[in-house]
């Protein structure tokens, strides 16, 4: 008998369909959550999963020119309680007693500083060293935060504070040298994606995805730390011997424009600085840069300069000084109102005559000795690597309340404002060869490499030819080593040239009896190494220039030049035979 | 009745062999050993990956740890040998500054300078190979020589 197959029944379709539409369900629901839904639960997942750390670079050193390190960064820990952690009584007391042993605190006040708090995490302190914070984290105490961070280093104390500068708290440079060459300094910061765990940490071989921090440049100033911290010991003891208010020591290397030296007072002190003083800012310019002086005789140079360079005088070119000269009736008299008589334009910078300076200016005539301003640099800014320069402020012929008052008053130096920096450069120009250079603050930059680059030297003009120059080294030769001897501000062991001056502060447009008195000089004659301005502000002594300025001067070229090795022009010296 | 679940004659189907009784297929016993060193596998690398991972993490904290005692040790050294300290050890020591130093004129010639071996100047030619060397020089073109 023939076999019959069952039937298939609703038995078996209606379970086989009801599970169909489930299984159909299923399929739609997951179609929509992992396809069509896929990127907004990729991205909520990447939210919840992924951390962004950025990776700080190190910031590169300050270097002196012969390798000393100025500036220099350590890592350090700032240290948070999470104030959460210490709602507990004894779990607070436990870990208080820990923490404040290992940082130094009070733990009864560290603990009322968390209870107190509006934050979630507790600044407790800044710039931990690095193995007691490491130590303390490791020590896993409830609550404790580590966030990594660095500390900037100045290893030669206040030496150079006021050309070297501050950072702030996210490792910006401020003010000084950290703050005007920040962005070679910093670095560029890197970046971590990673996936974390539950507990925050990273999870190995999970999704990393790094941009390596790079490191900033190391720095190599044309600072040298001996010569700074000399010029900054003379010029304190300076402002002390004549009770000065401020004072400003440059010393630059005038064939190169290389700053060796820049003191300033009042400046930034690392060891007494307090920024949250008001009056603590304004510490942080560097005033060589920053404020406007008249010069003084001290501008007398650049007037002989001018002259000689133009031929209208020579340095035995001759005039009969009476004691007082008339501009448009305004009588300009001599700083000391004496009658020199029959001078020599050598004899007019040796005495510091300012008729004398009024004879060569006129002879110039005002279109010439305002190119030669402009040649020299007065009015515009050096370009120096520091920030805030000031331009620097006189009357020129074409401003309409311009007089031949001020012509002749400009020629000693009043009536016309220069920063000590621009008075130092102009100068340079007028014994170096006529070479206007440029003075900077960066010798080399060391890339992250290792790789060093040279700044060179930048001439950007030549107010006077090479054989005036020579003329006028001839003739500060002459002040500093008149006939008979015993000027102040000659050295001992070496031949210089130099011009003091002794300038009226200016005040609501006219002139009271606060000085400025200053001593330009340079040594050796024959080959200048150095060039130095001493300039001592409101000194209550009324030293003149020639006192008080000029002898600091003698010291330090004296101790500079034995200091550079460079052979002196007197002294015991001993050839064998 | 009794012949309708027998099948036709003609249509029974021929006995499977059968195996000795207790014992297992080979293919089968192989898909399992598959299956279970596919299961295993995984688990173990991601178990040595997750230890190596932390090794690593353990490594880049020491690593660190000794940039920063470097970094550290390197200000340690700028503080002492800054001018501040060799001035005070120099005092402390009985040093003092020298003063009016005498410069003596010498009019006899230096020393000449020491000769460096050739081999330390710089531009020397490689050293030709003898015939036993295993380091065949290249010709000019930078090819080996023919053989």
């Amino acid at each position: 008998m023939a076999q019959s197959r069952a039937t298939e029944g609703r038995r078996v379709w209606v379970p086989a369909v009801m599970f169909g539409a489930c299984a159909l369900v299923i399929f739609v629901r997951l179609f929509q959550l992992q396809v069509l839904d896929h990127g907004k639960y990729a991205a909520a997942a990447a939210n919840e999963l992924l951390s962004d750390d950025t990776i700080y670079a190190r910031r590169g050193n300050i270097l002196d020119r012969n390798g000393n390190v100025l500036a220099t960064s350590v890592d350090t820990w700032d240290i948070y309680i999470n104030a959460r952690s210490w709602q507990d009584s004894a779990q607070a007391s436990a870990a208080s007693t820990i923490v404040s042993k290992a940082l130094g605190l009070d733990a009864s006040q560290l603990r009322n500083k968390v209870a107190v708090s509006q934050s979630v995490d507790v600044l407790i302190q800044r710039e931990v060293d690095y193995d007691t914070g490491k130590q303390l984290l490791d020590a896993k105490v409830t609550g404790v935060i580590g966030v990594p961070g660095t500390q900037r280093v100045n290893p030669e104390g206040d030496v150079g504070a006021s050309v070297l500068g501050i950072i702030g708290l996210d490792n910006t440079g401020l003010a000084g040298i950290e703050a005007s060459m920040n962005d070679q300094l910093q670095g560029k910061p890197g970046r971590a994606v990673y996936e974390r765990d539950t507990t925050g940490e990273p999870i190995p071989f999970a999704q990393h995805v790094a941009q390596k921090p790079e490191a900033g440049s190391d720095l190599v100033l044309t600072i040298d730390r001996y010569i700074q911290q000399l010029a900054e010991q003379k010029l304190a003891q300076g402002m002390k011997d004549h009770q000065a208010i401020g004072g400003d020591i440059i010393v630059m290397d005038p064939q190169t424009g290389e700053i060796m030296a820049m003191a300033s007072s009042p400046g930034l002190q690392y060891s007494t600085l307090n920024l949250s003083d008001p009056n603590s800012t304004a510490l942080l310019r560097n005033r060589a840069v920053t404020d406007l002086y008249e010069p003084g005789s001290v501008m007398k140079i650049i007037t002989a300069s001018a002259a000689i360079d133009t031929g209208v005088v020579t340095p035995d070119t001759t005039y009969v000084d009476t004691g007082v000269t008339y501009i448009a009736d305004v009588p300009l008299k001599n700083w000391d109102n004496h009658v020199y008589g029959q001078q020599t334009m050598t004899g007019v910078l040796q005495n510091s005559i300012n008729t004398g300076a009024v004879f060569m200016v006129e002879k110039l005539g005002a279109k010439a000795f305002q190119s030669y301003l402009d040649a020299f640099g007065f009015g515009k800014q050096t370009g120096i690597e520091l920030q805030g320069e000031a331009s620097g402020i006189f009357r020129r012929p074409t401003d309409s309340d311009y007089s031949p008052v001020d012509l002749a008053t400009q020629s000693f130096g009043q009536s016309i404002s220069a920063t000590p920096l621009q008075m130092i450069t102009a100068i340079a120009a007028a014994i170096n060869g006529g070479n206007l250079i440029q003075p900077h603050l960066v010798k080399s930059t060391i890339g992250p490499d290792g790789k060093e680059v040279d700044q060179q030297p930048k001439v950007v003009a030549h107010p006077i030819r090479p054989d005036s120059s020579a003329t006028i080294r001839q003739m500060l030769d002459a002040v500093v080593n008149p006939a008979g001897g015993g000027y102040p501000g000659a050295p001992k062991s070496y031949r210089a040239g130099g011009k003091s001056g002794t300038a009226n502060i200016p005040i609501y447009g006219t002139y009271n009896d606060t000085q400025v008195a200053s001593f330009a000089g340079f040594a050796p004659v024959s080959d200048p190494k150095i060039l130095i301005l001493v300039k001592l502000d409101s000194n209550a002594d009324l030293a003149t220039g020639t006192q008080a300025a000029a002898p600091i001067f003698a010291s330090m070229a004296d101790d500079i030049l034995h200091y550079l090795g460079v052979r002196p022009d007197a002294g015991p010296s001993v050839t064998n035979p | 009745m009794a012949a309708i679940n027998l099948p036709l004659p003609r249509q029974r189907a021929a006995s499977p062999a059968r195996l000795p009784k207790g014992a297992i297929n080979t293919w089968v016993l192989a898909g399992m050993a598959v299956l279970g060193i596919s299961a295993v596998l995984p688990v173990l690398q991601d178990s040595t990956a997750t230890s190596r991972g932390f090794q690593i993490q353990d490594i880049q904290a020491s690593n660190a740890k000794l940039e920063s005692q470097i970094s550290q040790a390197e200000a340690d050294v700028a503080g002492l040998t800054s001018l501040a300290r060799i001035q005070r050890r120099a005092s402390e020591i009985g040093l003092i500054p020298g003063l009016n130093p005498v410069y003596v004129t010498v009019t006899e010639p230096g020393p000449a300078p020491a000769k460096l071996p050739a081999e330390y100047l710089p531009g020397t030619s490689p050293s030709q190979a003898g015939p036993d060397s295993w380091w065949q020089p290249s010709d000019s073109s930078g090819q080996p020589p023919p053989r």
